[in-house]
């Protein structure tokens, strides 16, 4: 049984998702100490007790420490399940985490999988679906993956009520990944989204984008969505030939429109300077495709520290060799070699 | 294990009205299920009919930020939701219809919303076991706290009312507990083991309890000063008010009694000039010690059963009855069970008298619990006199030698050991207790003993237990005193030769044999007793 120490990196949920996702397509048993550690309420909170309970739904695990508040949980994996699965996360808890975790194993899997997924499909503290599908899914499908997915219901915290659909077509083998240039730029534009939130935010953040960037007006776009909740969230989408970054932002009580975009902007900006292909968020999500796959490369920013979390839970988990290296003051390379 | 939760529909904290900014308010239903460290598997809301819109939004919102939760609809009707008693009983009615199934299932009384009586009366329900949950209680989160990105959220708490489970309570009511079984021991440490348990559960008793306590016990065991304890604990602890009213019935005599007890009007009889109210009346609302209650006459023994009962009693020579609250503490040293059974003491008054009955030891029965009782009579004595007194110490060893020793019988007890202590602090000069003083009251305590046990006339009490009174009466006296005396030496003896020995010391140095033994088995025979039946006695 392999031992995983969640209190090591990260030390909060990511650590625990990872080591989930592999066990399933390892078909290895995992025990993971010390969930949470640290944190104001450590152990397992509901998002993470829905994460595992889709875990073993998917693959028929036994499991141990099955239960809200658990610093330990042993995961022992069975065949994962083609199929027609529906999950709902509480307290309005990212849905695409849920996704995050089950990918992996269905792609794996022999047949293809419906997933319904609902709860919230705009958090702060996770990829949005829209950082899924323009930004993440465009990638795997570079590599050979086939997966579509399709919004029916936006859902923002903390009401939730988001709702989307997802068909994973399963594969045989994960091409390697060469992610080194971004291609020639397609477009640059800004979008502001908002559900039951007065239309001066939006028009207010994307005047503060067109300050910053000089962007013209036909790069801005304000988006009018329906949800159960309040919502809004400001985006900028840089579309190149090889990859699609997103940059986003939520918008907050008592932090003014303004703020909310320059945020957005800063992190488009650093990205912008580095001219690397791979943002930060999308590094750290590319990474266990390319370990479970077969090994690439590609080019980002400095690591952080959930791309560094979870290249270490690989490791422990699988033989694989990852090399993260410094090309200059702004650029880095990770390389991940099947080949050993 | 699933969670169920029990919460009314809050028609003010819940109701936020349709729009948008319900999200961004405070609604404790809500709020209680949106918790990322709690799940609440069922929630049974109860709300009345006119609320259906309200219940059905909450119920929609909680599906929406909690899928795992079941929320189930009952119906209420508060006549009045400000009225304790329709409140009260339509929740009780609630708790005892639902099927509670505690092996599978937690629960969590939801107190946050409802008016004050709901919260008081759930709460009521949840001490009372009616509900067998915990309290739940929510609250929004405080204002200015910006960096909360939850501001709606709020916080919970989890409240069990099984006190028992909070180590700090806990240990508080073990330092009251420990307090009050030291207080009804007068501070001193006694090493008894059954003592102690008894003190233990009296003090529990004394606190909780406004039933009738028997103290049983041979005389100086402390009854009277138990029973003093008691009030003065129970009057510490604010569980009565009114008086202590001792008195020993054995000094009650006649017509007197009556009167004494229960009062009587003016006129009642010759001598009665004036109104008098009674002890059982001066003990309104306090402690009634009754001491040697089996000396009480029947019909006083009625009179006082009705007045336990009913807490009404008939003065004499009154018309009307009146009433008083009392506590009773009898204290008796028969054995009421065997006056009963001879009809000297009536069945219903001791089934009633009879329910925490405490026997309490003498002190050859708790001889460890000398040592440390001889430092509080000196501490007594001390502080009555205004000087200390103490033991030398070869003084203090002698001392406590002989009174552990089986020479001192203490046949009154504790009020022995008072008055023991009383008489060497007096002698004690410069309040050293001397060995010399220490003798001296060996011999006082010895020379008491063996006066008390011969003017109970001891010889036919001895005779007695062996043979029956018609064979005693066909005794000459000296026969009686010589038959008992060398029954006594038997009882102290372990073997025939001992006896025969102690008996027969001088006259068997004159003799060449002897067989001595044999004399004492003739002398027994002659009144067809034997050593075996004398030590099986």
């Amino acid at each position: 049984m392999i031992i995983i120490d969640g209190s090591l990196g990260e030390g909060g949920g990511q650590i625990f998702r990872t080591s989930l996702t592999l066990a399933m397509c390892l078909g290895k048993t995992i025990r993971i100490e010390n969930i949470r550690a640290g944190r104001k309420k450590p152990g397992l909170l509901r998002q993470h007790l829905t994460c595992l309970k889709a875990a073993k739904e998917i693959c028929d695990a036994d499991v141990e420490g099955e239960e809200l508040g658990s610093q330990a949980v042993v995961f022992k994996p069975g065949k994962i399940k083609a199929g027609k699965y529906h999950f709902a996360v509480g307290t309005a808890g990212s849905s695409t985490l849920i996704f995050q975790t089950i990918l992996m194993p269905l792609l794996l899997a022999d047949d293809q999988s419906e997933v319904i997924l609902e709860g919230g499909t705009h958090n702060s503290m996770a990829p949005t679906f829209d950082f899924v599908s323009k930004s993440f899914l465009p990638v795997l499908k570079s590599v050979g993956c086939d997966i579509d997915v399709a919004l029916e219901h936006y859902g923002f915290y903390p009401a939730g009520g988001g709702k989307w659909q997802a068909v994973i077509k399963p594969i045989a083998s994960i091409k390697p990944l060469l992610l080194l240039e971004r291609g020639e730029l397609l477009g640059e534009s800004a979008t502001a989204m908002s559900s039951k939130i007065p239309k001066h935010v939006g028009e207010r953040e994307l005047r503060q984008i067109t300050k910053l960037c000089g962007w013209s007006v036909d790069q801005l776009q304000q988006e009018l969505v329906g949800s159960v909740g309040p919502g809004n969230v400001v985006s900028i989408v840089v579309a190149t030939k090889n990859v699609t970054a997103l940059f986003e932002n939520f918008g907050e009580k008592n932090v003014s429109a303004e703020k909310v975009a320059n945020k957005a902007v800063d992190a488009f900006q650093r990205f912008d300077e580095a001219q690397v292909p791979v943002c930060e968020y999308l590094a750290d999500q590319l990474i266990l495709p390319m370990a479970l796959g077969r090994g690439g490369v590609f080019r980002t920013l400095e690591p952080s520290l959930h791309l560094r979390t979870n290249i270490d839970v690989i490791k422990q988990v699988m033989n694989v060799d990852i090399q993260l290296s410094r090309l200059n003051d702004l650029v880095w390379e990770v390389v991940v070699n099947k080949s050993v | 294990m699933k969670t169920i939760a029990f919460s009314i529909l809050g028609t003010t904290l819940d109701h936020r009205g349709k729009g948008n900014n319900r999200w961004e308010r405070w609604r404790p239903t809500v709020s209680l299920c949106q918790h990322d460290d709690l799940i609440i598997d069922r929630l049974e809301l109860l709300f009345d009919n006119h609320s259906q819109g309200l219940a059905k939004q909450v119920t929609e919102d909680i599906r929406l930020v909690s899928p795992e939760t079941e929320v189930i609809h009952n119906s209420v009707n508060f006549k009045s939701p400000w009225d304790f008693e329709s409140v009260y009983s339509e929740l009780l009615d609630f708790s005892r219809a639902y099927k509670f199934q505690p092996k599978d299932e937690e629960y969590l009384v939801h107190i946050t919303t409802g008016t004050h009586v709901a919260q008081i009366c759930w709460y009521l329900l949840t001490e009372a076991l009616y509900i067998p949950a915990k309290l739940v209680q929510t609250s929004p989160t405080k204002t200015g706290k910006k960096d909360t990105p939850s501001q709606q959220l709020g916080n919970y708490q989890i409240i069990d009312l099984d006190l028992s489970k909070y180590d700090q309570i806990a240990s508080r009511f073990k330092k009251e507990h420990q307090e009050g079984a030291s207080f009804l021991k007068n501070g001193i440490s006694t090493r008894n083991k059954a003592f102690n348990q008894m003190i233990d559960q009296l003090e529990q008793v004394s606190i909780r309890s406004n039933e009738p306590i028997l103290i049983t016990g041979p005389t100086g065991a402390g009854k009277s000063q138990l029973a003093q304890k008691i009030y003065e604990l129970r009057k510490q602890r604010a569980k009565t008010k009114g008086k202590f009213v001792a008195v020993n019935c054995a000094v009650l005599r006649g017509e007197n009694t009556m009167s004494t007890l229960f009062g009587h009007k003016k006129g009642a009889f010759t001598g009665a000039i004036s109104d008098r109210p009674g002890l059982l009346m001066e003990a309104d609302k306090g402690l009634l010690f009754l001491d040697e209650i089996g000396e009480l006459g029947l019909d006083e023994q009625a009179m006082l059963l009705r007045a336990v009962e009913d807490k009404r009693f008939m003065p004499f020579g009154s018309d009307h009855e009146a009433s008083s609250d009392f506590q009773l503490i009898a204290g008796t040293n028969k054995d009421l069970t065997t006056q009963a059974q001879q009809g000297k003491f009536r069945e219903d008054l001791l089934a009633r008298i009879d329910l925490w009955t405490y026997q309490l030891p003498s002190l050859k029965e708790r001889i460890e619990d000398l040592e440390p009782n001889i430092d509080y009579e000196l501490e007594r004595y001390s502080n009555k006199s205004g000087y200390l007194v103490r033991f030398n110490k070869a003084a203090r060893e002698k001392y406590l030698r002989f009174s552990q020793s089986p020479q001192a019988n203490w046949s009154a007890n504790f009020r022995d050991l008072n008055a023991s202590i009383t008489r060497m602090g007096t002698l004690a000069e410069g309040g050293r207790i001397t060995i010399e003083v220490v003798e001296e009251e060996i011999l006082r305590l010895l020379k008491k003993w063996q006066n008390s046990s011969e003017n109970k006339n001891s010889t036919s009490q001895t005779l007695e237990r062996l043979l029956s009174k018609s064979d005693c009466d066909k005794l000459d006296l000296y026969d009686q005193i010589k038959l008992a005396g060398i029954i006594e030496v038997c009882q102290n003896s372990q073997s025939m030769a001992e006896a025969s020995r102690k008996l027969f010391s001088v006259s068997r140095q004159t003799k060449t044999s002897s067989n001595d033994s044999h004399r004492i088995k003739q002398l027994l025979g002659k009144y067809g007793l034997s050593f075996k039946d004398i030590k099986a006695q």
